[in-house]
This record gives structure tokens, C-alpha cells and sequence, in this order.
């Protein structure tokens, strides 16, 4: 736990750091999920900063993760994307993993789009598709985030899941318009790391979850609380289907992460252009 | 956090200073399962407090020591008292005994609990081999940076318990004439029992059996590729609309009238393990 003004001033001396280094004015914001990393490749970068040269950024482990802040212009407007993510199973507390969202705020974002891998446990999802977050569900026991002071006054804004309605409605649209499938839906986050059991599938399906991952939450939840406007992206990475389950192996996470980010990337840059 | 790879290792060097054997079964004598330490014979008994990087317990009717030996001619190492969550261990402190049991050469975990029912077509003193779990501990083991010497960053959890294993506990189960379910445990942090609202929403949710502890044990031991044995003895019932008070004498009373059933079951099943 980090005291509110420590995490504020955290926050703002990173913001600056990367003001100094791209000093352009900044509404998007892209966190690149498991496998989202490609979308990184469709930005027209002027430069990638190192998250272990950012001040007070933690470093990143996890699989598929990069670590590095990219900045550049898509859909011709200028844009940062958070390649590789802070995930509470790789030990930090919640503080730690959402600063970016906070750094965020200080450069001025006002829209964020947030990806993930999850396990698709609703029947009518395949492996490769793309499901818009409506709302979440929050298991990870261990999102409380801390709220700097400016956000103290926003209390309005309590809610968590503030996913924007009318960017879901875009987004859909885009999609008939690209012809390729695309849900809506909620989103579980269970603090992992070990994938679920059979159980567990079972018991996350019953209470209202469509897919199930390990992320997003954290940083939604600061999101909302910053009054940033959040699109939450899930690929299916791997059906989850407790009755035929199959082991899932963290390379057929990112391979079929792959194969939606095309799609991805269209909508993205659809919500970009609005 | 990569120590955790020494720690096993000095745990290790210490162990075999005093039996240098590869045990065939690593053995946590939970409620229910202590007196299987009277069919094995002991060629040393060591206590938590002196093995290295060792938990020590404080529950009531545990002890703390590794017992090592033969069980009818396999060669096995017990634990003999486990730690709980509830008791304030961290759950990396409380798992380290399995790695250590699997670096000295056991691939395969028994594990029993003791268990509050909530089938209701379980009784008091029934056993119930584990088929799945649902964690809800709100915690787990694998959290923190992956030491890829241990395990995977991401242990699949399709079949924590070796389904092989079920069966052939529950054959012995039909020939010995013992009451056996198989089931789903769910496990919480405690240390209070559970509301009656809380277990209306374990059942609701899929649970068969709730327990405060075997879950991180298990998750460890997939985490090192064990194979898995678990039995959960129902020393009370837990049917929210006619809930009775919790009496611990009742339940030990219980858990030690149901040991000679689950000793039997743990005698068979490693009767073919030879």
C-alpha cells in the first residue's frame, strides 16, 4: 500500500519523465494484453521508452510481455501503449500494478483501451474471437486500489465497471462492418497464476462470467475512478469448457492471440478515428 | 523471490543428512490420517523446528515433525501436522514442505482434510475422495516471480487430481465396503466457520465439501508436476437450514472414528504403487 500523495507524486514524476521524452497531446492510451503485442506494430512510433527507465514504473515478468512503453501516432493521432502489464501474480501489490493508470491520468488520457487473454467459458464463444467487457466481476480479492487525492473528489464515479456503453455500440458495429465475430459480455478476474479448475469454470459460469482472466480489473477500477472513458478487449485465447476441458498451454494463449489481432487492431483504430 | 530454489535445496541437504532415501509418496497426515504413522516403520523422525526454512505448527491435534520410513514396504515420507493460512503463514512458507517432499523423490502427494459437508447426501464420518476444488482462499502459492527450475508460470489445472488414483480409491473403497464419495472441495481461509449464507453460496456454486486447507498443498504439488491423491473426511454437516452449533470435540471424535477407514484406502492405494 502506497500513501495516497507518495502515489500521486510517483505518478506525476513518471508523467514527466515521459512528457520530456513525447511531448505530444495525448487522449489514447492502448494497455496491449498476452499476444496484443502485434498491435504495437501497426503504431507508427517515434519512440519505445524501457518500463525500467521509467521512474517509479515496476518491472514487468510475465510470459509474452515486452515491458516497454510505445509512443507514436494511430489513426493519425497520437497514442501510448503499454506493451507487457503488471499482473498481481507476479507479486505486486495493486498500487504497483495500476501506477501506469495514474501516470495516465497525468499525461492527459481520456480513453483507454485495455486487452487481455481469457478462457472463453460461455458455449457460444470460439478461440480467435474478440468479446467486448460490458461489465466485470472482481475475484481477486485484492483490488483496493489507492486513490491519490484529485480522485478523492470524483466520488461520483464509484463505479468500477464504467466500460463505455457507446464505444461497446461502435464497436460492434465496426465489427458486422469487418465481418468477423465479436461479443459482448463479462469478464472474471481470478488472481492466478495457475489456470482453474474444472470446478472453478463450473462455479464462475453460474454466477454470470462469460470469460475468465487474470488482469484488467485493477486497472479499469483506477480508470473509472480517474473518470477515464475504458473499451475492455478479451480474446479468446482458449475455450474453457469444464466438460471437455483440455490442458491449456501459455503458447496456444499467444497463438491464438495472434490470430485475432487484426481484428484488434480494427477496432481500435475505429474508436480512434470517432 | 528465486531463494525459494535454495531454501528446498538446504531443506533437502539437512533431511538427507538424517535418511538418505527416495521416497516413493509424500504423505501430509491431516485430520483423519494421523494414526497411518503407526503403520509405518520409522527410520527417522524429524522435527519441523529443526529442518531449515521449516513452518511450525500451532494447531490443535497436530504435531510437527517429518516422519520417514517404509509403509508395508514403500518407502515414504509423512508429515505429521500441517500448517494452516488461517494461522498466519504465508501460503509459500506453508508449501514448502511438498517441494521439499518432491525434490527428495516423491512424485506422488496424499493429502486428507477434514471437511464440513454440504451434499446433502453426505453424513458425518463418510469420506470423500477429491475429484475437483474450487479455491476461494482469496491467496495462492504460485503468486510472485516464477522460478521456471520448480514449474510453470501457468500450471494447468484440468486434473489436479489424478484421475487414475480416484478410481482405484474408490475400487478399494466398494471392496472394503466404505462409504466413498468423490466430490468437489472448496476451500476458504477461515478460521471461522462458515454462515449459514455462506454455505448456501459454496453449495450453490458446486461445492460438495468446504475445508480451510489441501488446496494450496495441491496447487504447489501440480505446480511441480506430483501426481495427486486427496481424502476429505466429513466430521460435520453443514446444511444451512437446520445448521447445529460446531462442537471441535464432536468433530475429532468424529475424524478419529473415520481413521481406520481412510488408512485402509491410503494403505490400498499405495499397495500398487510398489
Amino acid at each position: 500500500m502506497i500513501a495516497p500523495e507518495k502515489l500521486a507524486a510517483q505518478a506525476e514524476e513518471a508523467a514527466a519523465f515521459i512528457r520530456g521524452k513525447f511531448d505530444l497531446p495525448l487522449k489514447h492510451a492502448i494497455i496491449l494484453g498476452t499476444g496484443a503485442g502485434v498491435l504495437a506494430e501497426q503504431i507508427d512510433i517515434d519512440l519505445t521508452i524501457d518500463y525500467g527507465d521509467i521512474p517509479n514504473f515496476p518491472k514487468s515478468t510475465a510470459l509474452g510481455h515486452k515491458g516497454q512503453l510505445v509512443c507514436g501516432r494511430l489513426a493519425e493521432q497520437p497514442v501510448i501503449a503499454m506493451q507487457g502489464r503488471f499482473h498481481l501474480y507476479e507479486g505486486y501489490d495493486v498500487d504497483q500494478a495500476t501506477l501506469p493508470i495514474h501516470v495516465m491520468h497525468h499525461l492527459g488520457i481520456d480513453t483507454l483501451f485495455v486487452s487481455n487473454a481469457s478462457g472463453g467459458m460461455n458455449s457460444k464463444m470460439k478461440s480467435g474471437e474478440i468479446m467486448l467487457i460490458e461489465s466485470h466481476i472482481d475475484l481477486m480479492c485484492r483490488t483496493t486500489p489507492n486513490m491519490t487525492g484529485d480522485v478523492q473528489k470524483e466520488r461520483s464515479l464509484l463505479r468500477s465497471d464504467a466500460y463505455d456503453q457507446q464505444m461497446i455500440t461502435n464497436a460492434l458495429a465496426c465489427a458486422r462492418r469487418e465481418d468477423f465475430a465479436a461479443h459482448q459480455g463479462v469478464y472474471a478476474a481470478m488472481l492466478g497464476p495457475n489456470y482453474e479448475t474444472r470446478a472453478e469454470y463450473r462455479f464462475l459460469r453460474r454466477i454470470g462470467a462469460d470469460v475468465v482472466g487474470m488482469s484488467t480489473v485493477p486497472e479499469v477500477t483506477v480508470a473509472a475512478r480517474h473518470g477515464i472513458r475504458v473499451l475492455g478487449l478479451s480474446v479468446i485465447t482458449n475455450i474453457a469448457n469444464p466438460d471437455v476441458l483440455e490442458s491449456t498451454s501459455g503458447q496456444e494463449v499467444i497463438d491464438a492471440a495472434l490470430v485475432a489481432a487484426p481484428n484488434l487492431k480494427a477496432l481500435v483504430v475505429d474508436a480512434m478515428s470517432k | 523471490m528465486l531463494d525459494l530454489y535454495d531454501k528446498i535445496q538446504e531443506s533437502l541437504t539437512f533431511i538427507k543428512s538424517k535418511w538418505d532415501t527416495a521416497p516413493k509418496a509424500g504423505i501430509i497426515l491431516g485430520t483423519g490420517l494421523g494414526p497411518l504413522v503407526n503403520n509405518i516403520d520409522v527410520q527417522a523422525s524429524i522435527d519441523y523446528a529443526d529442518i531449515p526454512n521449516f513452518p511450525r505448527s500451532t494447531a490443535i491435534s497436530h504435531k510437527g515433525r517429518l516422519v520417514c520410513g517404509t509403509l508395508d514396504g514403500l518407502p515414504v515420507v509423512a508429515m505429521e501436522g500441517r500448517i494452516h493460512m488461517y494461522e498466519g503463514y504465508p501460503l509459500k512458507e506453508i508449501t514448502l514442505p511438498i517441494r521439499v517432499m518432491h525434490a527428495m523423490g516423491a512424485d506422488l502427494l496424499v493429502c486428507s482434510n477434514a471437511v464440513g459437508g454440504l451434499n446433502p447426501y453426505y453424513r458425518k464420518g463418510d469420506v470423500m475422495v477429491i475429484d475437483d476444488h474450487i479455491n476461494l482462499m482469496g491467496d495462492n502459492p504460485l503468486i510472485g516471480v516464477n522460478d521456471d527450475r520448480l514449474g510453470p508460470r501457468f500450471p494447468d489445472m484440468c486434473e489436479p487430481y489424478t484421475q487414475e488414483l480416484i478410481d482405484r480409491a474408490l475400487k478399494i473403497a466398494r471392496a472394503e465396503d466404505i462409504t466413498a464419495h468423490k466430490g468437489v472441495l472448496v476451500a476458504v481461509a477461515g478460521p471461522n466457520l462458515e454462515t449459514r449464507a455462506e454455505y448456501r453460496f459454496l453449495r450453490t456454486i458446486g461445492a460438495d465439501v468446504v475445508g480451510m486447507s489441501t488446496i494450496p498443498e495441491v496447487v504447489v504439488a501440480v505446480h511441480e508436476g506430483m501426481r495427486v491423491v486427496g481424502f476429505s473426511v466429513i466430521t460435520d454437516l453443514c446444511f444451512p437450514d437446520a445448521l447445529e452449533p460446531a462442537n471441535v470435540n464432536e468433530i475429532i471424535e468424529v475424524a478419529n472414528n473415520a481413521e481406520p477407514k481412510l488408512t485402509k484406502l491410503v494403505m490400498g492405494v499405495l499397495a500398487e504403487e510398489k
